[in-house]
């Protein structure tokens, strides 16, 4: 089986905070460190754990600017067999956009595959509809939040889709499909540095994006970034540790929960 | 003139709470409300939609978005596109809005959680909420959104009249995707959602070394110990204690939460407790706007204090 | 990989020197001697074992044949490494690493953040004459209860009268315990990176707080010319030559605990003993293991940044019940990483840890 990944580069802000300039513009990222987005982690290897089983390959790709070579690297360190970025000079925010240009370079490049694996989403713009719009304009089936694939059949998939409260379902999926997975799917192998270093000398082949944005174009627009909007909020308890935790405490008798 | 049309999210028989997000944005948009629904024996208030389009499915026929696609050509057949078409984002929400302006070259802007009527613009979260872009779409076309959980409810207005009916007879079935069963996850002995006093914890932990330290002090406290995503998807706690979207939702008495900077999906999942608490050593961390007391600590230190202090 | 690093399995005559000495080896699964037994052979290990070593160093010591056990464990967990199984923890505190260059995924732009804490300022190496850096590295500059350490460092090297300055966020991690888990080209990036900005601002002098980081700077960054010390040394110094006179009286029983990597891997004892008993009323005390044999913490080698399986009476209470024994109020030591270890234990019984420069602060 060809699985095709897709793979992100994306700012690690998790720790971060971060600040708009230029009057709502942009956001500033230029101190904000880069990494692989952690839904495509658990893509990866859910791609390479299948292929290790029952045979075929994997490509990742990856829309982004050079610098995304970088989770290109690290995907074939994972056991990836090639992989191929399709290189943009900015940064696409509409999911529409990246979609349209996916199946674009699919056809035009005639890259071959029986599924296509996206994450769910992606930790920056947490659209989460990549692979949602791929899948209709390949007319292939979809389906998103899978944590588990349960059966890999010639012709079709068996896979758990993760709904709310704990409840899952199952669902049979012809091949060709797109599938977004879930983060939890698996446990993703640890990518050593020297695991990078000798994925290096695989060849990755970039693609200039401009030769597949026809009928691509961006289908919303951002008017202005702002903070988050603040409400109510919460009445802060203060002072010394010690009184912070004897009034936290006293909460806790008055409501009833502790003696 | 144009319409709203809402994709309603219906699970195991029930018209989730998630849907008056759904209905609340609609109100605001200010146009007709159609309301499309899988028939069942669920209980829902008619009076919320101008329409309400039942169609001849199972509900987990008609959350499929390949199903989706041709319910929704049968309702754009017999009135037109709509100004905007509307989903929960939930799990099948976001599913079938992607699968949906893929298939209808619509725009779509996702995790909608505010709307400047004047300007017409769509909030929607960026970087865990640490940044929200004002979006729009492109041209006058329909639009899809899905709604956060949680962020339109109170703007639902209840009309005067009951929803007139529609139904859809007939739903194409796609054999590309196909339904087998519900499975629900594994049970432990322990129900976090019956619990009346729960000490959650998050990423701020740091370590799996800290946790029997956590379970100390629930212990002291005759709390129960839940998590959030990272806690779990790290193997830190079982997948049962999890609260958020994707684990539990849950109402107790007093939910303690220490080292969880409050992504939506977990405030979705515990912010109808009586009582919320919040430890955390970040001032901004979003929970606090949801807390109804806040602690600006480091957790850990927070952690043995109150050890100290309960066994004194 | 160094000269002076290179195993010699070959040569082990599985005298047994090393499990001897070994603070693992007996009460965990652990076994020192029979993994290097199992590398002469490449027997199967089971993938939880080599997690255990502290890199403590005492087997490479004590080896008489120079097989240097400790570094054959490195090479056992670098395999694990490369295969890409390895506890969970390990690979978030290397992930981490790799992305914000501290284990704790801390934000990189936030390395000073420690600074705060002080009420005056201190200059970028570059902008000082000595071009002497204080070399703060992850624990000191993130974690709260370590955050005073560099706080303290600076105000008695001021004091003193030293100048020096710091790279703030363009100091990455020092990689001690990244090579010791056995990442080498994680560790090589951050000492390439660490290097470059040395030399592009013309460092010519260092002072570690940590002494994990002294100990990589001085034997595992290769030739640099450059004088690198622990802040003890700098410090004992300095009240020798009367730069510095601790005035106020600390009169309490205090118990020093010899750091693995300031005592038995770089011989440094006297120093923080000299720091101690020059402070009025302390009475120092010594564990009947001590110096050279000094028992330790297990929190060097990634054994921070994870939870071994096995339940065993730690050597951080063992260490705290020798203290409590000898009749000690105040557990000293010189190292971030005992500081956290023995911490924990040492509160339950009702005993005191202090990082030499917080005893020092308290009476200058």
């Amino acid at each position: 089986m060809n699985i095709l990944v897709f793979t992100k580069r994306v700012a690690a802000t998790q720790e971060e905070e971060l600040r708009i300039l230029d009057e709502g513009k942009t956001v500033d990222l230029s101190k904000v460190p880069f990494k692989v987005n952690d839904w495509d982690n658990y893509a990866i290897e859910e791609a390479v754990r299948i292929v290790e089983k029952s045979g075929g390959a994997v490509t990742a790709v990856s829309i982004g600017d050079a610098e995304s070579d970088e989770v290109l690297r690290r995907a074939i360190a994972m056991g990836a067999k090639d992989g191929l970025l399709i290189e943009t000079g900015d940064a696409l925010h509409d999911p529409a956009a990246r979609s349209g240009m996916i199946r674009n370079f699919i056809q035009k490049e005639n890259v071959p595959f029986d599924v296509i694996f996206t994450g769910v989403q992606s930790e920056d713009d947490q659209f989460g509809c990549v692979g949602g719009i791929l899948a209709a304009i390949l007319k292939l089936p979809y389906s998103s939040m899978v944590v588990g694939i349960d059966s890999v059949e010639a012709g079709h998939m068996v896979v758990r889709r993760e709904l709310e409260g704990g409840l899952q379902e199952r669902v049979k999926i012809s091949t060709p499909c797109v599938l977004s997975i879930q983060s939890g799917i698996n446990e993703p192998r640890y990518v050593s540095i020297m695991g990078i270093r000798k994925a290096s000398k695989v060849e990755r082949k970039v693609f200039k994006a401009g030769g597949y944005s026809e009928g691509a174009d961006a289908k919303i627009e951002v008017v202005k970034w702002t903070y988050p909007p603040k409400k109510g909020g919460a009445m802060m308890l203060s002072g010394e540790l010690d009184d912070m935790c004897g009034q936290l405490l006293g909460i806790l008798k008055e409501k009833g929960v502790y003696q | 003139m144009s319409y709203t049309l809402i994709v309603a999210d219906v699970r195991q028989g029930v018209f989730g709470e998630a849907n008056l997000d759904s209905l609340g944005i609609a109100s605001l948009l200010g146009k007709e409300v159609y309301l499309v629904v899988p028939e069942g024996a669920y209980e829902m208030n008619e009076k919320m939609a101008d329409a309400v389009v039942k169609v001849k499915a199972a509900e987990e026929v008609f959350l499929n978005p390949l199903n989706m696609g041709n319910i929704l050509e049968q309702v754009f057949g017999a009135h037109g596109k709509p100004g905007h078409l509307v989903f929960c984002h939930s799990s099948s929400g976001a599913e079938s809005a992607a699968y949906a302006a893929g298939l209808f070259g619509f725009p779509v802007i996702t995790d909608v959680s505010g709307y400047d009527r004047e300007r017409g613009v769509f909030l929607k979260s960026y970087y865990s909420d640490k940044i929200f872009g004002e979006f729009k779409a492109a041209g006058d076309g329909p639009c899809v959104i899905t709604v956060r959980s949680g962020s339109f409810r109170e703007s639902v207005l209840e009309k005067s009249f009951t929803a007139r009916v529609e139904a859809i007879e007939n739903v194409e079935i796609a054999a590309g995707r196909t339904f087998i069963e519900y499975v629900e996850e594994e049970k432990s002995d322990i129900d976090i959602t019956k619990a009346e006093f729960l000490l959650s914890v998050g990423r701020g932990v740091g370590n799996q070394d800290e946790i029997p330290s956590y379970e100390e002090l629930a212990g002291t406290l005759k709390a129960v110990l839940s998590g959030s995503r990272p806690v779990i998807d790290k193997l830190w706690l079982p997948k049962a204690r999890q609260v958020g979207t994707s684990g539990k939702t849950v109402k107790p008495k007093v939910y303690l939460a220490m080292g969880i900077s409050g992504a939506f999906q977990h405030i979705a999942g515990m912010k109808d407790s009586d009582c919320i608490i919040a430890v955390n050593k970040d001032a901004e961390a979003p929970i606090f706007q949801y807390a109804h007391y806040g602690i600006v600590a480091d957790i850990h230190k927070v952690r043995d204090k109150l050890k100290e202090i309960a066994k004194a | 990989m160094l000269e002076q690093l290179a195993t010699r399995v070959t040569t082990c005559i599985q005298c047994g020197r090393c499990t001897g000495s070994c603070p693992e080896s007996g009460k965990t699964p652990f076994n020192v001697r029979m993994l290097v037994r199992k590398k002469q052979f490449r027997s199967v290990i089971d993938e939880a074992v080599p997690w255990y070593c502290t890199s403590c160093g005492a087997c490479t010591i004590r080896c008489p044949r120079d097989v240097k056990p400790s570094e054959v464990i490195i090479e056992l967990r670098s395999k694990m490494v490369e295969d890409g199984d390895i506890p969970v923890a390990l690979q978030k505190a290397l992930e981490n690493t790799f992305v914000q260059k501290n284990p704790w995924g801390k934000s990189r732009n936030k390395r000073a953040a420690w600074m705060e804490k002080l009420d005056f300022e201190i200059p970028h190496v570059s902008e000082t004459e000595s071009k002497r850096l204080l070399f703060v590295c992850c624990i000191q500059a993130y974690d709260p209860r370590c955050m005073v350490i560099p706080a303290n460092v600076a105000k008695i090297l001021k004091a003193g009268g030293m100048e020096f300055g710091i790279l703030g966020e363009e100091e990455a991690c020092c990689g001690n315990e990244i090579r010791r888990i056995g990442e080498s080209g994680l560790f090589e990036e951050l000492q390439e990176e660490n290097l470059a900005a040395f030399k592009e601002h013309g460092v010519k002098e260092i002072v570690t707080l940590s002494p994990h980081c002294m100990n990589v700077l001085k034997k595992e960054y290769g030739d640099t010319g450059i004088k690198i010390s622990h802040y003890t040394e700098i410090v004992a110094e300095m009240i020798a030559n009367g730069a510095i006179t601790p005035r106020g009286s600390y009169g309490k029983k205090v118990i020093y605990h010899d750091p693995c990597f300031l005592g038995k891997q770089n011989g440094i004892f006297d120093e923080p003993r000299a720091i101690l008993t020059s402070v009025k009323d302390l009475e120092l005390l010594e564990f009947s293991r001590s110096r050279e044999v000094s028992l330790c913490c297990e929190g060097g080698g990634g054994r921070m940044f994870f939870e071994v399986e096995a339940t065993y009476q730690r050597n951080a209470e063992v260490r705290i019940l020798d203290a409590a024994e000898k009749e000690a109020e105040v557990i000293a030591t010189a190292c971030p990483f005992c500081v956290m270890t023995l911490e924990d234990p040492a509160t339950e019984k009702g005993l005191v840890v202090r990082e030499i420069s917080e005893i020092l602060t308290e009476v200058l």
